[in-house]
């Protein structure tokens, strides 16, 4: 472990630096590399110890043939920089292994690859990047607590490496593998955050000790740091605006910016920054650092459907929060009807499969809560997938069922953190504290439910009517006429959203009421305006058309 | 004043420096100056309430107060919700914040007249925050733009806040309404913007040509 350590270790320091030479002059905890006495190795407890040493020590584990060649071959399609085998080592090499070798245990450390790869830093930093998203994603009893601060250093070594350099590094690596260095980074913040507030009996003392002596590790100032850093050095706001403009990027890009490695990773970033600062309930600030994506068009940027996914499923939830419907409804049906038509391009892919199923659901569930909320008419296929699967809990919803509202957040939500480290005194107590960012925004998302819960019933009443006395109307939904004019009033402000016109940003916009059903009060008369859909039928002919011709096609053929 | 400082706290505000905690007391300063001149910095307040998140000794109940109640002067845009987003859940008991989060329900739920009885209970609440009334009776005047074509004069008054009578009419001239005989108010012509749609369906050319050219 030593080496390995040593590498690490005089690594980590630069990016200590930048983490804000205002943070180490203002408090003495927000240095970064004051770790030099705590020895990686070992956690303190003897039995993980003696599995440790027996899993790990070089002598009595012997990697087998097969993953050697793999990660001489590996390394070499590196050193060539051959982007074609490099993904194809990325994405099927390393998850074939896995499921034939490594099902649910780790890869081998390392320390122990190294001797195999002559101690290339660059190969093994690279390599611990998979090999601890690997333990995080498969080894059943999760990653450890050394493993969590090994995989922290790895990422700092990984990131002073390309940020620190003085020239752009001669490296490229596929988009996919870009976007998943950024995506997992990001995860394993977020696990982080939410492991150190749990209060598990599986932490031990000794546990809670190195988290309160090491509060660098994982800081939510480094985090932002490396994705702002990474922003910068790739000048990837400016290239976007140049880009959006129809002008030539690489114009603006600059030294570093022209290489794919630090424009992806640039780019990469702002998503990243979207859902950092999603987690933390900044909707304001995630989606202010889209600024410049167009993200409405498809671009050379939109390569990574993860990617993609990822920006959307944020971005509309950011918008539902901030009671912009339309938008929100307007995000999630596109990135929805993008998936269905895709899907089938993933189905070997089995991991990234799952993965875009489970967002799937989630938009899905989204999508429901913001039709409940403002009813408009959207794509005839999503449409169909959310009255076969969703109908029921959108009826639930529709009769202001609070619970099933709540259920439907807190399925489809994102996992909240906080960026403060939590009092460990307190631990075991009462209030589980992970669960406290969670908590306030559902606070609020309830708060703004329960206001608007007189709506849909006003609606229903409203739709069977072209004309309608207030006084009527009060008498049917047993209030004041005053009363229900202040629920009219409740209505139209909360069916008037913000909406989202032209131009990148996606904060902008002007005030439009779209909802389904809409009226004015004149006098003592209620006018109402409805929105009235004549079936289609021409989309299920066209398709239907399409189908035969390919039959008819594929029977000539044979 | 203030319009010199947006400049200086705008590039406070860049990059990874926004999160910086000496920055702090220049934008608290800030928002102080807001509420005195009556101007409006959305980005600027919420980077004050992202600093108590990352930083929560340094948490005040009273400039967060004045974010929220500065937040209110911009409806009807969600200003406000995503201000509570970035308190603490345990904060949001504290006074003056609870009375803020109250008067904003009022508010959110066109309760007008409930939220000046709320406002008139505690007067203090206000001090130092310049023009407040007056841009919550905007939020009013657009909440009613949007629901009538006439309104009684009366009701209206008393939603704008039980103001007088020549009060009243000045709201209504400032946005271009008419004062009927009849007591009532016009507003404005509703019934061009909200009528009823039908949405027929439109097969362009281009969708079925294809299948013309392989029907050939």
């Amino acid at each position: 472990m030593k080496e390995g350590k040593r590498v690490i270790a005089h690594c980590t320091q630069p990016i200590g630096d930048m983490a804000g030479t205002w943070a180490n002059e203002t408090e003495d905890n927000y240095g970064y590399y004051q770790y030099g006495d705590y020895d990686m190795s070992h956690t303190g407890d003897p039995r993980q110890d003696m599995e440790y040493e027996r899993h790990y020590a070089s002598q009595s584990y012997i990697v087998p043939e097969v993953i050697k060649n793999f990660l001489l071959h590996f390394q070499q399609v590196i050193k060539e920089q051959n982007l074609v085998e490099i993904q194809n080592n990325y994405e099927n090499g390393f998850n074939k292994l896995t499921d034939r070798f490594f099902k649910t245990s780790a890869w081998p450390s390392a320390k122990v690859i190294a001797p195999i790869v002559g101690n290339e830093e660059r190969f093994l930093i690279l390599y611990n990047e998979l090999f601890f998203r690997h333990v995080y994603a498969r080894v059943s009893s999760g990653p450890s607590l050394d493993q969590r601060f090994d995989s922290y250093y790895n990422y700092c070594s990984l990131f002073n490496y390309i940020l620190n350099a003085e020239g752009p590094v001669p490296l490229e690596l596929p988009d996919q593998w870009l976007w998943d260095i950024i995506d997992e980074f990001i995860y394993q913040f977020q696990a982080f955050s939410i492991f150190r507030h749990k209060s598990s009996n599986k932490k031990t003392e000794d546990d809670i000790e190195l988290l309160r002596t090491n509060p660098k590790i994982w800081n939510v100032h480094s985090v932002l740091n490396v994705l702002h850093s990474l922003v910068e050095k790739s000048n990837i706001n400016k290239q976007l605006e140049v880009y959006t403009s129809g002008g030539d990027p690489d114009s603006v890009a600059g030294e570093f910016g022209q290489h794919s490695l630090y424009k992806m990773l640039g780019y990469f970033s702002l998503v990243g920054l979207l859902r950092l600062h999603s987690l933390l309930g900044d909707y304001y600030q995630a989606l202010k650092v889209l600024e410049n994506i167009d993200f409405n068009k498809k671009s050379l940027y939109s390569r990574v459907p993860a990617c993609q996914i990822t920006t959307f499923y944020y971005v509309g939830f950011a918008y539902m929060m901030m009671r912009r419907y339309q938008d929100a409804i307007r995000t999630l049906s596109n990135i929805l009807l993008y998936i269905q038509r895709t899907k089938t391009m993933f189905q070997n892919r089995t991991q990234l499969y799952d993965q875009i199923s489970k967002m799937n659901d989630k938009m899905y569930t989204l999508l429901s809560i913001c039709l409940v909320l403002h009813p408009m008419r959207i794509d005839e296929s999503v449409h169909s997938h959310l009255r076969e699967k969703y109908q029921e809990k959108m009826n639930r919803m529709q009769k202001g069922e609070m619970a099933e509202f709540e259920a439907c957040f807190a399925f489809a939500c994102p996992k909240f953190l906080s960026p403060v480290p939590p009092n460990y005194d307190l631990m075991g107590a009462n209030a589980p504290q992970h669960k406290e960012p969670f908590q306030l925004q559902l606070l609020v998302f309830k708060e703004e439910v329960e206001q608007q819960i007189q709506v849909p019933t006003i609606r229903s009443y409203l739709k069977l009517y072209t004309t309608l006395p207030i006084a009527k109307l009060a008498a049917f939904m047993d209030m004041s006429d005053d009363e229900l004019c202040t629920h009219l009033m409740c209505f139209k402000h909360k069916m008037k959203n913000l909406v989202w016109i032209k131009g990148t940003s996606g904060l902008e916009g002007e005030f439009q009421s779209a909802s389904e059903v809409d009226f004015y009060i004149d006098k003592d008369m209620i006018h109402i305006a409805d929105t009235k859909v004549a079936r289609r039928y021409g989309d299920f002919f066209i398709r239907q058309f399409h189908k035969f011709d390919e039959i008819m096609r594929s029977l000539k053929a044979t | 004043m203030a319009e010199a400082m947006q400049a200086t706290v705008a590039s406070l505000l860049k990059g990874i420096d926004r999160y910086n905690p000496e920055n702090l007391q220049t934008l608290e300063r800030y928002v102080a100056m807001q509420a005195s001149e009556n101007t409006y910095d959305l980005e600027a307040n919420l980077a004050v309430l992202k600093l108590y998140q990352f930083n929560p000794s340094m948490y005040q109940t009273g400039v967060t107060a004045t974010v929220l109640l500065k937040a209110l002067t911009n409806l009807p845009n969600s200003d406000f919700i995503l201000c509570k987003c970035l308190i603490e859940t345990g904060r949001l008991g504290e006074e003056p914040v609870a009375k803020v989060l109250k008067l904003a329900e009022f508010l959110e739920t066109a309760h007008f007249q409930d939220f000046w009885l709320a406002l008139m209970e505690d007067p203090d609440l206000l001090i130092g925050i310049l023009g407040f009334e007056d841009s919550i009776r905007k939020f009013v005047c657009h909440v009613v733009a949007s629901t009538y074509q006439t309104i009684r004069k009366d009701k209206l008054r008393i939603l704008l806040g039980n103001i007088s009578d020549a009060q009243t009419s000045q709201w209504i001239s400032k946005y271009g309404w008419r004062e009927q005989q009849d007591g009532y108010v016009f507003v404005t012509t509703q019934d061009e913007n909200i009528k009823t749609k039908n949405i027929t369906e439109k097969i362009s050319f281009d969708s079925v040509a294809a299948i013309m050219a392989s029907g050939r």
